[in-house]
């Protein structure tokens, strides 16, 4: 979604901060105090969380470091849904996700053997779906 | 009254609370598969799972699903209770369909798995969220009477992941309230075996990410301080630390 909200706003974002291989903001504001807060709640470091918070709340605020704490504890549980029921990425996010996926080495994961590999061909015909799709977003977005 | 973070200075956001405590209140009455006294049980248990040492051993094994031992447990439920609420929490990515299915012979059926699955999923986010805000977890409500009604959607079909769910298309009535405008994704048909499951954990999601509708209009506001790439981020580091392929 984070490659989806980038193309749909023309902003230009490091995706590799997905995978922490970023140094810095990654085009993201106030990016590298969010990454550095989003990793100490996943790896449950309790050393690290309490001064992470606390980067956040200096540079973002009060109420943008509550959503970050509230959109990590959202994705703590999406995860476990996922593999807790094998379920396969769905078909039209498939095809969206489908270069990110491969950009970032995102099959090397356990939970990917439930979602098929793409085809050469089915990547190919999908290069126009993605650009149709996301104008349809942006446009959607706009009103 | 749950929820008021009284202590704390930090949490203005009223929907925030508001969509706990509707969670909270569903939690407590029965369901279709736990009474309201199991619902509470699985989820207080649901929080000794990262406690556990015998999760933390079988988590470093090659296989789960060769080794034996016993977990920290409150010892309110039955051990294959037990055992999926910690797989859950802690070692999740080696949950099988083979396992669900042996689980389902020998008496804990499919439909009590999903609606055990959809609590402590949903308490873990809270509970999360209160650990990343160096809060204490909420207490758990009061259980509510009553016994579950073993109500099985008849449109729920297998073939998609490990349990059966409800298909996007051909909803009965009573469940054409679960995908918005007829839209759905394979995550929110996961548990769709309990519908109820479904409506509990999309009103926290809401709340504590996006309703279902922003997430398909990447450019619309998100009435959030943080804007829709700050949200993603977050969502995208959690999720790859995760290694959630979804």
């Amino acid at each position: 979604m984070l490659s989806l909200s980038a193309e749909a706003t023309n902003t230009d974002v490091d995706l590799q901060l997905i995978n922490g291989n970023t140094g810095g903001d990654g085009g993201v504001l106030h990016g590298s105090e969010l990454l550095a807060f989003s990793e100490a709640i996943a790896t449950r470091n309790s050393d690290t969380l309490a001064p992470t918070r606390q980067a956040l709340l200096e540079r973002a605020g009060n109420d943008s470091m509550v959503d970050a704490a509230a959109v990590a504890g959202n994705f703590q549980r999406m995860v476990r849904i996922a593999d807790s029921t094998g379920i396969p990425v769905d078909g039209m996010m498939g095809t969206l996700s489908a270069p990110i996926a491969e950009e970032l080495n995102l099959r090397r994961f356990g939970s990917a053997q439930n979602t098929p590999q793409m085809s050469a061909l089915k990547k190919l015909v999908n290069i126009p779906k993605r650009l149709l799709v996301t104008s349809l977003m942006r446009i959607t977005g706009s009103r | 009254m749950h929820f008021q973070y009284a202590g704390s200075p930090y949490i203005n956001r009223e929907d925030l609370k508001q969509s706990y405590r509707e969670y909270w209140a569903m939690l407590a009455r029965p369901g279709n598969w736990w009474n309201g006294e199991q619902r509470v049980a699985i989820a207080a248990e649901s929080r000794n799972a990262n406690s556990c040492d015998y999760c933390a051993r079988r988590k470093k094994a090659l296989s789960p699903y060769n080794f034996s031992g016993e977990h920290n447990h409150h010892g309110q439920l039955p051990a294959a209770t037990i055992d999926a609420i910690h797989r859950i929490i802690t070692d999740q990515s080696r949950i099988t369909q083979a396992w669900i299915k042996d689980n389902a012979s020998q008496g804990f059926s499919e439909e009590q798995y999903v609606e055990l699955l959809g609590i402590v999923v949903t308490v873990f986010s809270i509970d999360e969220f209160n650990r990343a805000l160096d809060l204490s977890p909420e207490p758990l409500p009061q259980p509510q009477p009553g016994e579950p009604d073993q109500y099985r959607p008849t449109e729920a079909q297998h073939g998609t992941g490990f349990v059966a769910m409800l298909p996007v298309k051909g909803l009965s009535p009573q469940n054409a309230d679960l995908w918005p405008q007829g839209r759905s994704a394979n995550v929110l048909r996961a548990i769709s075996l309990v519908p109820d499951a479904v409506r509990g954990w999309t009103t926290v999601s809401e709340g504590q990410y996006l309703s279902f509708n922003q997430i398909m209009a990447p450019t619309a506001d998100t009435n959030r301080a943080l804007n829709r790439m700050q949200i993603e981020t977050v969502a995208g580091r959690v999720s790859s630390i995760n290694e959630c392929f979804y």
